[in-house]
This record gives structure tokens, sequence and C-alpha cells, in this order.
């Protein structure tokens, strides 16, 4: 019921040894909008090279911890670290090295794929800009598309360009908010197959619905409901099992 | 600090040149204003207007301020560009400076259209003398304007009331910049004023900008977000 | 906050000194000589009151640099009541302005520059509320108050210095005159309106705080009961 149900699967791929640094440190994290408590109390801790994926239904509060994760939010009580640094006292370095992917691409509609890029490379200060832009739109398999402006872009191809956007600056964790909605079948194959290719030297958290995909790609599973961390695991966990401890830790009426 | 000023910078032109929304608007709505002021007070071709050429044009030019506003950041919020902005290791002080660099920028732009035509409409004086002393008093009002828009438009377009709420708390902050470079204005058109006479206003004005940009720096971080 | 006097004691002390001022200023201190007569009278109220509704703002200025140091409810509470005593002394400072003004030039309003200064003012802190009305979550609402509080009370004096470069109109002398050399039974009238009419904002603005207070409980409470 709490985080002391967690459990590691030593059979499990990808888990690095015991003892290996901690990539995001989350200790009692509470966050309050207004009265509202979204978050009541969540700790967890992922080691570098890990893949979070978190489940719940509507409103447990899975966007909102990725959002302080992001420092797009500050926590109300308790700290959070990632690639060690608080997020509150030190956020500058923790945003240079986080990525973040969500529903919406974050892109300016008006301008094209590679003054977006071009604007987000400068923000991060990179020094090989150019060379990094052709590199990734190549890998989005956006190339021909480079001086267009994102308005006459499919949703596809702009969720491409907002992969590329987001890890432009080489963050070492990527932060993923339903990263597959709204994909068309293209864009799921590059997603994944970018993913497949920097899961190693990257630490994941991802939100998702998708369950096929979270459950194949997760070193650790989580299932958050009404801000709580409500059940916690490492990776093996079956389709069938993970449906009846679904069914069982979150309140009916929440659809997964 | 420089490089993310530029980049920031650097968005906002391109992409207010390619689709000139903000442009287009401010200064269709400013030429409308001077021929809706002409008609409201210039009943015959006698009037003398002299004295209200000063208010004529500032009303204007902060209304229309109200419109670039809106748009500078209507965009941000689109697709949740802000957020990307916000994800990026930059102070937020260096966005405040470039969205009110961006934004003075295009006021600018306005103006110099503009002011010809007022010129050729109402002030009937040639002030090609006093000229250097207008442009400072048209720069050092239109920084206030665009410090203190930045700042109160950063707010806005974080409430529910979106570009509803802006005029309403911009224009009581804005009437010291309005009252001290509507009268500066009327003097130059009206009899050219010469620095000495000028030097309260412009002190003022000048004052104000630094102030208000001391309190915009102080208070910038909490107006655009957590 | 300690409270060291009770908040029935603090009104009744408050009216006392209001009665007090009125009366000196009415039987005490000598009427006008100038063509103002007894319209002047009103000065002992409507200068405290302006005095008053200054002290209100800089109040919540302070709260307001107070939250954005340290976000607690309790200095968002006291900014927003502060603003609220301040815009209606404010109200009440144009009222008693523009009853003077009718009585002494025989108009209800003129451009005066500390009259408009607060009729901007008013337009101001009115802008203060929409502001709130229109942000739903409370702890952004509370910021983005706290930092128009503070732009607002900077922009006050600015706004009354501002006032000074218009042309001048109706500029009534008698504002001024008052100014200079006020005589002693008059300043000591003026002083004691003046003390009566603070301690009349402080005993409004406790009560107020108190009755934000409740009023937070009462829907904290509300939310954990669900309703």
């Amino acid at each position: 019921m709490d985080g002391s149900a967690s459990e590691t699967n030593p059979g499990a791929g990808g888990v690095p040894p015991a003892g290996a640094a901690l990539e995001i440190e989350v200790d009692g994290l509470r966050k309050t909008f207004g009265r509202r408590d979204v978050l009541r109390g969540v700790s967890f801790t992922l080691e570098r090279g890990g893949f979070l994926v978190m489940f719940g239904p509507n409103g447990a509060g899975k966007t909102t911890t990725l959002r302080v994760l992001a420092t797009l939010l500050a926590p109300s009580k308790g700290s959070v670290r990632v690639a060690g640094h608080d997020v509150r006292e030190d956020p500058m370095p923790v945003r240079r090295a986080v990525g973040l992917i969500s529903h919406s691409p974050m892109l300016y509609l008006d301008l094209t794929a590679q003054e977006n890029l071009r604007f987000y490379a400068d923000m991060y200060r990179l020094d090989d800009r150019e060379e990094r832009i052709t590199e990734l739109l190549d890998r989005v398999e956006l190339a021909h598309r480079r001086y267009d402006v994102v308005r006459t872009f499919s949703k596809g191809m702009r969720q491409r360009l907002a992969i590329a956007r987001a890890i432009l600056h080489r963050p070492r964790v990527l932060l993923l908010d339903e990263p597959h909605s709204g994909l068309d079948p293209r864009a799921v194959d590059i997603l994944d197959g970018l993913l497949g290719e920097i899961r190693e030297e990257h630490t994941f958290v991802m939100v998702t619905h998708h369950i096929e995909k979270g459950l194949e790609l997760a070193t650790r599973l989580m299932i958050l409901d009404g801000g709580k961390i409500v059940w916690e695991h490492g990776a093996g966990v079956a389709r069938d099992a993970f449906d009846a401890v679904y069914r069982e830790h979150v309140q009916e009426g929440s659809v997964l | 600090m420089g490089r993310q000023f530029l980049a920031i910078l650097r968005k906002d032109l391109i992409r207010e040149l390619r689709t000139r929304e903000m442009l287009v608007s401010m200064f269709l709505f400013v030429m409308l204003a001077l021929v809706i002021f002409h008609y409201a007070f210039g009943v015959d071709d006698e009037a003398d207007l002299t004295s209200l050429t000063g208010g004529m044009l500032w009303v204007t030019f902060v209304f229309a301020v109200l419109l670039g506003l809106n748009r500078s950041f209507a965009q941000e919020k689109d697709e949740q560009c802000l957020d990307g902005l916000l994800l990026c290791p930059v102070d937020r002080v260096t966005i405040f400076l470039a969205k009110a660099a961006g934004n003075l920028v295009f006021l600018l732009i306005i103006q110099a259209v503009s002011v010809p035509v007022f010129t050729l409409f109402f002030v009937e004086r040639s002030y090609l003398p006093d000229l250097g002393l207008f442009i400072l008093v048209l720069l050092l009002a239109d920084l206030g304007i665009c410090t203190l828009g930045t700042l109160l438009a950063t707010i806005s377009m974080n409430t529910r009331a979106r570009d509803l709420l802006l005029p309403i708390v911009f224009l009581p902050l804005i009437v010291p910049v309005l009252i001290a470079a509507t009268s500066a204005t009327t003097a130059i058109f009206a009899e050219g004023a010469d620095l000495g006479a000028l030097l309260g206003r412009l002190g003022f004005l000048a004052a104000f900008d630094a102030v208000f940009l001391v309190a915009a720096y102080g208070t910038y971080d909490f107006a655009i977000g957590e | 906050m300690k409270k060291l006097v009770s908040a029935p004691a603090l009104f009744a002390y408050a009216g006392a000194l209001l009665v007090a001022g009125l009366l000196l200023g009415f039987y005490y201190a000598p009427t006008d000589a100038s063509s103002m007569g007894y319209s002047q009278k009103i000065f002992y109220y409507h200068a405290p009151i302006a005095e008053t509704a200054l002290v209100a703002f800089g109040i919540a200025f302070v709260a307001a640099i107070l939250y954005l140091r340290d976000p607690q409810p309790k200095w968002d509470r006291l900014g927003y009541a502060s603003v609220r005593l301040g815009l209606l002394f404010s109200l009440l400072v144009m009222a008693t302005g523009m009853i003077w003004g009718k009585a002494a030039w025989d108009a209800w309003w003129a451009w005066e520059p500390r009259l408009t200064t607060f009729l901007i003012v008013c337009f101001l802190y009115a802008a203060y509320f929409v502001l709130r009305q229109v942000v739903e979550e409370e702890s952004r609402r509370a910021t983005f108050a706290a930092v128009f509080a503070i732009v607002a009370f900077i922009d006050v004096p600015i706004t009354f210095f501002a006032i000074r470069f218009m042309p001048e109109g109706l500029h009534p002398a008698v504002i001024t005159a008052t100014d200079t050399g006020m005589e002693g039974s008059m300043f000591l009238s003026f002083v004691i309106s003046m003390a009566g009419m603070t301690l009349l904002l402080v005993a409004l603005l406790r009560a107020d705080v108190a009755a934000e207070r409740l009023r937070d409980e009462i829907a904290d409470l509300k939310t954990r009961i669900g309703g």
C-alpha cells in the first residue's frame, strides 16, 4: 500500500547494481494548489539509467510530479533532487539536465523547424548548434522539412520535432508525459527507436496510459492515486498480474 | 545571458516579421485613431488642435501597445511554448528583458511610421530643430511603457481573464508617463521647447523607467510562474 | 500578533479620539479667516482619512514583500484587508474632498493634484480586486496580487508628482494655505483626529484579517469534508 511495498526484481534487465548513483531523489513531496492537495507525500528514488513508468487515473498527480521534476512547478513541501541538484535551491543545473516531452510540442508554429531548434539551442547555449540540428532532423526524419514553418506540419511531424527539441541539449534525464498519445504510427516507431537508442545513457520517467508499452520499457513501475504512491514494483510484471494489481489499488470509477 | 537574450528577441522578431499580426493591427489602429480624432476634435478645418496633439499621440500609442503586448504573450501560451521557455536554463529576468526589448522594437516601428503621418495631419509648426528632443521624449516614455507593460502582460497572460485584464491594470499605472510625455510633446509641437524647459519631465521619465525596471527585475520571477 | 488591546477597546479609543478631534476642531481651533470659513473644518477628517488610506496601502506594500519572501497565507490576508480598507478610505477622501470643494469653490470636482491622485489611486486599487477575481488558484492569486500591490504603491507618489506637470487649472490656494503655518490649536486637533483615524484603521484591519482567516478556515474544513 505504500513505499515499503517496493521490491526490486533481480531478474529484470537494465537495473544497475545497488549503490549506483541516484539520479532522482524525491522525499516527502507535497504539492498543493490552493486548497487542493495534488501530491500528498510522494517519495521515491531512481538510479542513473533507470526507467520509471508511472500509471494511475487522471488527477492522480502524475503530470504534477513530472512538472516538479522539470522545475516548472515548485514543491510545496519535501525535497526533490534531480541530477544531484535541488529543484528549488539550484534549478539551473536541473534544467540543463532535464528534457521534457509532453502532449503539447512547445514549438513556435510560425517559425521553421530550423528556427525552432536554433532558438532552443541558443537557450541551452549549445556549442555545436548546426551539426546537432542537422543530426537530429535526420534522426526524426524531418531533414526535408527543415526550412518549413511548423504550422504546416502534421501532428505526428510536430511531435517528432518536439522529440528533437527535447533531446537537443543532450539531457541526462528524460521526462515523458504521455509521449505516445496522438502520435501517428510512424512517429511512434521513431520515438520507440529513439528511446531504445538512447536508453543506455539516460534516465527516464514516463507517465502513460499505454500499459503494454509501459510494462515493456520500465525497470520500475509505480501506480499513483490520489496524490500518493499506492504500489511500486521492479520490472517484469505480466500484463494480467498488473491489471489485477491496478484494480486492487485504484479506487473504483478511476479509468486507466 | 547575451546569447539567450538575443535568441528570444530574434525569435520574436522573426515571428512578427513573418506574420505581421501585431504590426499590421497596431498600425491600422493608430491610423484609424488619428482619423477619428480629426473628426472628434477638429470640427472644421480652421480648428486649432495644437494643444491636443500630445494627448492624441500618446493616448493612441498607449492603446496600440495594449494590442501588441497581448499578442506578444498570447503566442507564448499557444502550444505551451512558455513551458518550453521556462524549461530552459535561463534567468527569468533575461526573459523579461528580451520580451520588453521586443515590444519596444515593435512600438518604435509603429512610431517611426505614424509620427510623420501624425505631423502631416495635425502639427502646423515645423519642429525639426527639436526633433532630437522629441525622439528623446519618445524613447524615455516608450521604455517605461514597455517595462511596465511587459511585467503586467506576463501576469495577465497567466490569469483567466488574459487580455481583458491588461488594460485595467496597465492604464492606471501608466498615467504618470502619459502625463509627462503628453505635456512634453505638446510643448514641442506648440512652441518648440528647449532642453532646459523639458529637463524636469525628461528626468521624471528617466526616473520612472529606472524605478520600474528595478521593480520588474525584483518581481518578474513571481509574475512568470513558479 | 499579540493582542495587547481587545478589539472593542481599540474601536472605543479610536472613536473617542475622532470625536475629540472633531470637537477640538470646531470649538478650540479658530475658524479659518479666509473665504473658507467653517467649511475648512472638514480638513480635520479629510486629511487624516487621506493619510490613513496611504498608510493602509503602505501596509499592503510591506505585506506583499513579506509574502514574496515567505509565501504564508497570513501575509496575503493582511495585504488583501489593507488594500480593501485603503480603497474604502480613498473613496472617503474623494467624498470629503468633493464636499469641501463644493463648499470652498462651489464646484463638486476640480482637477486638483491631490484629489486627482486619489482618483487614480482608486482605479489602481480597484484593478487589484479585478486581478484577484480572475485567478482561481490561491497561491498564484496571492503572488500576483503581491506583485501588483508593490508596483501600485510605488506608482502612487510618482502619479502625484506627475500631475504637477499638467497646466494648472482650478488650483485651490485653499489647501496650500493649510499647509503653511498651521496654528497650534489647529495642529493639535489635526493630530488627534489623525491618531483616531489611524487607530480606526488598525481596529478595522484586525477585524478584517480575523474574518478572512475564519473564511479560509471554513473553506479548508469544507474541502476536508469533501464539500
